[in-house]
């Protein structure tokens, strides 16, 4: 760090209280005017493993690799118990709801094709069904019985082809630990 | 002393056996990180570090701190699966999808209200036709 001209240590050797070498690895990453950041991800990773896993990545990754370490760290300062595993439980609870939401509605856009074709026409109309559409006449009892309430195919179409995502995190992170990683959209498969 | 020592006759937790310590009768650690689980202290110590991690058990009630364990394994494994993104990568993933899910629900619901208009349409001049 000497010379004339030296600059400011980063946040992470400010926090460090140490020497800002020119080859810090923290430096691009955490500037002395946000030293939150790094206190942050310090509190919950610790400065020797953010060392460590930036090591790892080629330096055009490690931008993004910071990004989503301060994401991680606050949201784990904000909720301890479940960190940032709340907000993908969140989020996938929301994905189920909206699905079974468009599928009532879908339902309810094939009934009332269906009440208002012609009874040859209708029958042509089913035939033309994409297979998402026919699975979903496969999988409902009550097409006679559309003009009743549109819960019966809604709870029709959701009984026994969605997780129950309405469950604790805790149960929903057992789940996801056997499923891919990669692959958070598999629960789309539950159409096919 | 009869505890610790029975504790020592037993085997240690994952984490002590990781840190080749002494696994004492109140160990934070013992609960949540059975012996017969190695891969998921070793994950999470990775990630984490072992005293970060017993801070945060430290912080939290006992009653909850399974699931602490829980979500920082899952967060530790979703690392190292991808240690550019982590876990970060499936929010995002989830984000997309659920904007993607609300604009269908939309325009479903779209097509719904014009299905109805049209409906109603049909109906008031059919009834007209009768009446004249």
């Amino acid at each position: 760090m000497g010379g004339p001209g030296s600059s400011s240590p980063c946040a992470s050797c400010k926090l460090l209280r140490r020497r800002c070498a020119k080859d810090c690895i923290f430096a691009p990453y955490f500037p002395p005017d946000d030293p939150h950041k790094f206190a942050i991800v310090h509190k919950v990773f610790g400065a020797s493993n953010v060392s460590k896993m930036l090591q790892e990545l080629p330096v055009h990754q490690r931008a993004d690799a910071v990004n989503s370490l301060v994401f991680e760290a606050n949201a784990r300062v904000r909720d301890p118990v479940y960190g940032c595993v709340g907000a993908i439980s969140y989020l996938q609870n929301q994905v189920s709801q909206l699905q079974m939401q468009l599928a009532v509605a879908q339902a309810e856009i094939l009934c009332i094709q269906m009440q208002h074709e012609q009874p040859l026409q209708s029958h042509h109309q089913v035939l033309e069904l994409d297979q998402e559409d026919k699975a979903l006449l496969l999988n409902s009892n009550n097409i006679n019985n559309c003009n009743n309430d549109n819960n019966n195919l809604g709870y029709a179409m959701s009984s026994g082809q969605f997780n129950s995502n309405f469950a604790s995190p805790s149960s929903i992170m057992q789940m996801q630990m056997q499923m891919q990683m990669q692959d958070p959209l598999k629960q789309e498969s539950l159409w096919t | 002393m009869a505890s610790s020592y029975s504790n020592y006759t037993n085997s240690p937790c994952a984490a002590c056996k990781f840190l080749r310590r002494r696994c004492t009768s109140d160990c934070v650690f013992a609960p949540y990180f059975p012996p017969e689980e190695p891969t998921k202290f070793a994950n999470v110590h990775r990630i984490f570090g072992a005293s970060n991690v017993s801070k945060i058990l430290h912080e939290v009630a006992p009653h909850q701190r399974e699931d602490t364990v829980n979500s920082l394994a899952y967060e530790a494994e979703a690392r190292l699966k991808d240690p550019v993104y982590g876990c970060v990568g499936a929010i995002s993933v989830l984000q997309r999808q659920v904007l993607k899910l609300q604009r269908e629900l939309e325009e479903t619901n779209a097509d719904i209200m014009r299905y109805a208009s049209s409906l109603g349409s049909e109906t008031t001049s059919t009834y007209g036709r009768h009446r004249s």
